[in-house]
């Protein structure tokens, strides 16, 4: 069906709801375009209150690390302690601050930030809280299982180790 | 009349093989024409490969800023008797959540609106008029994204 004749068929307020169209612009009109969308940009830009900035890094945190706990890949760098960090550079806390703020010793926080230690589920639920609830507990919790999946997936040792106590296992063509 | 019943759907790249189901009849547009130059992301409900929107995207990573160039529901999913509302919010908010993902500290979502659709973009997702051209940053794309991915 044509543009036009969706025009004709649909209600703009039905078209909004269903398509973004092609629009062609002049030369002219695209530089227009871009300088004065710039331009309301830079506006808004330095109306931003703090707030919103932090939203916004808390956001692509957030986005990251959902990305990474859903995808596929294994990256051994996105630990635990990698994501926390990030979170208490975001969050523009220093150690000490941030385990005051999330009543830990300092200690317990700087061993989960080079993940020496793994954080007990009221560890995850008090960063959910600490990030206004954008970073969910649950979204530290996979983290730490796609980890932990990873290392039982790859441990040959373990496999090793453990045959010995296997009999009888089944034999299949 | 659109089914009241919430479904989860999936966002996901179109591929090759996509273009073939891509039809004008249902998708509205050749898509085929967009496949070099932009990223085309398709939705389906998850369990169910059958495509219900597309959109095609446009990356300004100096301006960090994405453009919507094309968006389409599939035939059945437009007008009053649409089966499943808020097929392209959902397209718009994935495209969003990408732009905030992707780029540094000021993420846009911009699309240049027909000019007799323009109000309606305002008042539905909540669009920031920038003359030529309607975006999204900051508080609007953030409600956007709450509304449609939450």
């Amino acid at each position: 069906m044509s543009i036009k004749k969706l025009f004709e068929q649909y209600s703009p307020e039905e078209l909004a709801e269903s398509f973004v169209f092609p629009v062609k612009l002049t030369a002219k009109q695209q530089r227009e375009a871009s300088e004065q969308l710039a331009k309301h940009r830079a506006k808004r830009r330095a109306e931003m209150t703090e707030a919103e900035k932090l939203n916004l890094r808390l956001l692509q945190l957030k986005f990251r690390l959902e990305d990474y706990i859903t995808g596929d890949q294994y990256n051994p760098e996105y630990t635990f302690g990698y994501f926390l960090e990030q979170y208490l550079q975001l969050a523009n806390r220093k150690k000490k601050e941030f385990a005051g703020d999330i009543q830990i010793h300092e200690t317990q926080l700087s061993q989960m930030l080079k993940d020496r230690r793994e954080p007990n589920n009221s560890v995850m639920v008090r960063l959910e809280l600490h990030s206004n609830n954008i970073i969910p507990a649950v979204s530290w919790f996979k983290l730490l299982e796609k980890e932990k999946a990873y290392q039982l997936k790859t441990d040959k040792s373990l496999r090793d180790k453990e045959s010995r106590y296997v009999t009888h296992n089944l034999q299949l063509v | 009349m659109a089914t009241k019943e919430h479904r989860l759907v999936n966002v996901l790249g179109v591929e090759k093989n996509d273009f073939n189901r891509l039809t004008v009849k249902r998708h509205s547009f050749n898509w085929k024409k967009l496949k070099d130059g932009f990223v085309i992301y398709k939705l389906s409900l998850i369990g169910d490969d059958d495509i219900l929107g597309v959109i095609a995207l446009k990356y300004y990573p100096p301006e960090e800023r994405t453009e919507i160039k094309l968006l389409a529901v599939s035939a059945e999913n437009k007008g009053k008797n649409k089966r499943y509302e808020r097929i392209a919010g959902c397209l718009i908010a994935f495209a969003g959540r990408e732009a905030i993902r992707i780029y540094g500290r000021y993420p846009c979502l911009s699309l240049i609106p027909k000019t007799e659709l323009k109000e309606h973009y305002i008042s539905k997702y909540g669009m920031i008029d920038g003359g030529w051209q309607l975006y999204l940053e900051d508080a609007p794309l953030f409600r956007v994204i709450n509304e449609y991915l939450p």
